[in-house]
């Protein structure tokens, strides 16, 4: 699994939930593996150089002054991140741009994804367990739908107080 | 050819109508064969090695990107189906002939879709299983237009009670006659001491939000006054038995499935099956031991005995498996022959027989629920995203003098949000990322403070029967196994566009009570899009497909007489929406179920005296 600390560090900045609780989706292999699958290892070293290269304040966090002008405005490393936070939120993984792809390339050896021909596939949900487990579920005080059922009648109670469902992590 | 086999009964079709004909007539032995142009689970709920059963269909939709009413069902080009997203907007006056099942030659694009799997279209209904109102069923005496139906709603009434018992709809019959409502027009008899078979599903917190927010609450549509009231749907949806009644749990599982567990998915799929679904009917004509069920075969013609006028035989095509166009023809006769396809499919395979159509209404008179969305924010969170897609509605306007002049609406409570109108969670948090630019703390703000408000109504306006609204075919348009495919000729009247517009400005002052903030939007570029008087409204397609073999009084204006038997062939029923005259403002399964259970009733006597 390549760099797979270095995936947590950044996808913990990114989506500020901690590592603990992204691990705990049990997903983050198969996200990590993605990212592998769709750029390169040396695309991914600089970005996660760079990541670590950011100033940070007193307690350890990211200036996000800094993440914003290093890395989410930089047109090499910007797109990769935005695909990081997309996936754990909606398990996705959308096709990076013909643009990017043919500035900074794919991995030569992508191995084939299930169904799909092209090597530079159009988007697709990375598997069935990883739609389940979308960051974006719980944080809309609900569940994936189709999965994790709240039971009987639960959606007659009053809905989590929103400002919790933040803290609630 | 080999020899022809014989049945009591052939039924074409495996979704809810034909498994209620195949139940009730399995139960007093009668030898019944049902034959599915789909392919099926054969009653399984898990896969055993390369049978496939009910799970696999989870599974499509866990990984389907656009989840689409028919997003877990196979893709299956021997029995192709219409997709949602085959929809295109036909404002450049061109037929769209290239784009998915349906050949649509407008003038506006026909939006539903169905099922063609064992099970049907139920597999993806919603489950509302509302009654008609009174007046529904005279329109033309009442009103002036449209058709009044030659059977009452007191003699549909104890078939009605018929549906609600073997579907299991979970409702308050105290609340569904809507005597609460000041408008007599919507009042509807119950029988004296009925209930249905579970209490009412828990409406959600976004319906009791909006039944307090909304009390005092009136419009008026031409000096008359009526009054805004939630009221809780009926659904076929396991609740809290009353009673001796058992819910009827998962096919192939029957643990799963006794209650609703809160997936908020019913619409594609219900993962336990706490949805009523045609399987449930299947797989107890099954256990008559008088049914056999056959997939994968489409019927692709009929034979008729040229001096009874009987139908003779049934052929079909028998295909190995989906991807290939290996198929053989086959052959079957019944005492009584019953199409029971659904309602696009029966047109299809009378017209390519031929039969049927002395009255030449066969395929005309389609109608559907043009469906207006509203939406916006709610000034309070109100937990969306939760619970079965809708649990209330707002009755009120089904019904009433202005009939005369525009339609009639039922106005549905959705209980998902944006899903719908925006595609929201999957299409919309994209842009808050790429767009909006936020990322951490300030992205989970922005989706936890808006999300759970998120907020929309439906608006299911009745079309009237029009004969010039018809399926056709066309030897040109055949999918691959030669079978044709549904040519649509489509448009919403004026009747429909002012029930739209009075649609609108009933949602305009409702979102004023309530302090909405609305994010409504119609784009020329929708492909339901139409104009009324200057202003531009988008309609979506509600998968109510009614109308296309009328029932009538007579054999000159009508495909079925009352009994639902066909006026040219005595051996010939039809069953489904087809049947209905006019589709008004109730999502039409109950209907079609409870006529179904009538129109076995018949064929039984029919057997009985041949």
């Amino acid at each position: 699994m390549y760099r797979l600390d270095d995936f947590y560090d950044l996808s913990a900045t990114l989506t500020d939930y901690p590592v603990t609780r992204l691990i705990g989706t049990g997903v983050g292999n198969e996200y990590n593996q993605t990212l592998s699958q769709w750029v390169r290892q040396d695309v991914l070293d600089e970005l996660y150089h760079c990541f670590s290269q950011l100033e940070r304040n007193n307690d350890g966090q990211v200036c996000p002054q800094a993440l914003r002008h290093q890395l989410l405005s930089n047109e090499k490393y910007g797109p990769i991140a935005r695909n990081i936070i997309k996936m754990w939120y909606l398990s996705i993984w959308y096709k990076m741009t013909d643009n990017w792809s043919m500035t900074y390339g794919i991995p030569a050896y992508s191995s084939p994804v299930i169904g799909v021909e092209s090597p530079t596939p159009e988007d697709y949900i990375i598997s069935n367990n990883a739609y389940i487990q979308g960051l974006v579920w719980p944080l809309m005080g609900s569940h994936p739908m189709g999965a994790k059922q709240p039971g009987y009648g639960t959606w007659s109670d009053a809905p989590l107080n929103s400002i919790a469902s933040i803290h609630l992590q | 050819m080999t020899k022809c086999e014989q049945f009591d009964v052939v039924i074409i079709g495996a979704g809810i109508s034909g498994a209620i004909m195949a139940q009730q007539l399995g139960a007093q032995q009668k030898k019944v064969l049902i034959l599915e142009a789909g392919t099926g689970t054969d009653g399984r709920f898990f896969n055993n090695n390369d049978k496939k059963g009910y799970e696999s269909y989870m599974d499509t939709f866990f990984t389907a990107m656009a989840k689409i009413p028919n997003a877990p069902f196979p893709n299956n080009p021997n029995a192709p189906q219409p997709l949602v997203t085959d929809t295109r907007n036909m404002s450049d006056g061109k037929p769209i002939t290239n784009n998915g099942y349906f050949v649509q030659m407008g003038p506006n694009p026909f939006a539903s879709t169905y099922t063609r799997s064992e099970g049907g279209t139920t597999l993806h209904w919603l489950g509302t299983c509302l009654r008609m109102l009174p007046e529904d069923f005279k329109l033309k005496t009442h009103f002036g237009h449209g058709l009044d139906w030659p059977i009452s709603y007191d003699e549909l009434q104890p078939w009605y009670e018929v549906a609600e018992t073997m579907i299991g709809v979970s409702a308050n019959a105290r609340d569904q006659n809507y005597q609460q409502i000041d408008n007599p027009a919507v009042h509807i008899p119950f029988r004296e001491g009925y209930d249905y078979p579970m209490e009412k599903i828990p409406q959600s917190f976004l319906d009791n939000y909006m039944n307090q927010g909304l009390q005092g609450m009136s419009v008026t549509i031409d000096y008359h006054h009526y009054p805004i009231k939630v009221v809780s749907t009926p659904q076929g949806r396991n609740g809290m038995p009353r009673g001796d009644y058992r819910p009827v749990g998962a096919v192939g599982n029957q643990n799963l499935g006794q209650r609703c567990a809160g997936n908020s998915n019913c619409v594609p799929i219900c993962p336990i099956q706490a949805k009523y679904n045609a399987l449930k009917t299947l797989a107890q004509a099954k256990t008559t031991g008088f049914v056999e069920v056959r997939n994968q075969c489409v019927v692709s013609d009929m034979a008729l005995d040229e001096y009874t006028h009987e139908v003779k035989t049934v052929i079909y095509k028998q295909y190995t498996d989906t991807q290939t166009t290996d198929y053989e023809v086959k052959t079957v006769s019944g005492r009584i022959v019953v199409l029971a396809a659904h309602a696009v499919e029966n047109a299809k395979i009378l017209l390519a027989a031929g039969i049927a159509n002395s009255s030449d209404q066969v395929g005309r008179n389609l109608m559907d629920h043009p469906t207006m969305l509203t939406w916006g924010l709610m000034p309070t969170d109100i937990g969306a995203f939760r619970g079965p897609g809708s649990t209330s509605g707002i009755p009120s306007l089904r019904g009433g003098e202005f009939r005369r002049k525009q339609a009639a609406f039922r106005i549905e409570i959705g209980n998902w949000g944006w899903s719908w109108p925006a595609g929201a969670p999957i299409s919309t948090v994209p842009d808050l990322i790429d767009n909006k630019n936020l990322y951490g703390a300030e992205l989970k703000r922005a989706i936890s403070s808006v999300y759970p408000r998120m907020f929309r109504l439906g608006f299911l306006v009745e079309q009237l029967p029009d004969p010039n609204n018809r399926v056709t075919i066309d030897e040109r348009y055949k999918d691959q196994l030669g079978n044709y495919r549904p040519v649509i000729h489509y448009q919403v009247t004026d009747y429909t566009r002012a029930g739209m517009a009075q649609a609108k400005q009933v949602s305009d002052e409702l979102f004023a009570y309530l302090g909405v903030e609305a994010y409504t939007q119609y784009k020329q570029s929708d492909p339901g899009y139409v104009t009324y008087q200057g202003e531009g409204y988008s309609y979506n397609g509600a998968g109510h497909l009614v109308g296309t073999h009328i029932m009538g009084f007579n054999a000159q204006t009508s495909v079925v007489d009352k009994h639902q038997r066909s006026w040219d062939h005595p051996n010939l029923y039809l069953v489904g929406c087809g049947n209905m005259p006019t589709i008004s403002t109730s999502n039409p399964t109950l209907t079609m179920a409870a006529l179904t259970y009538w129109a076995a009733d018949n064929v039984l006597k029919a057997l009985e005296q041949t």
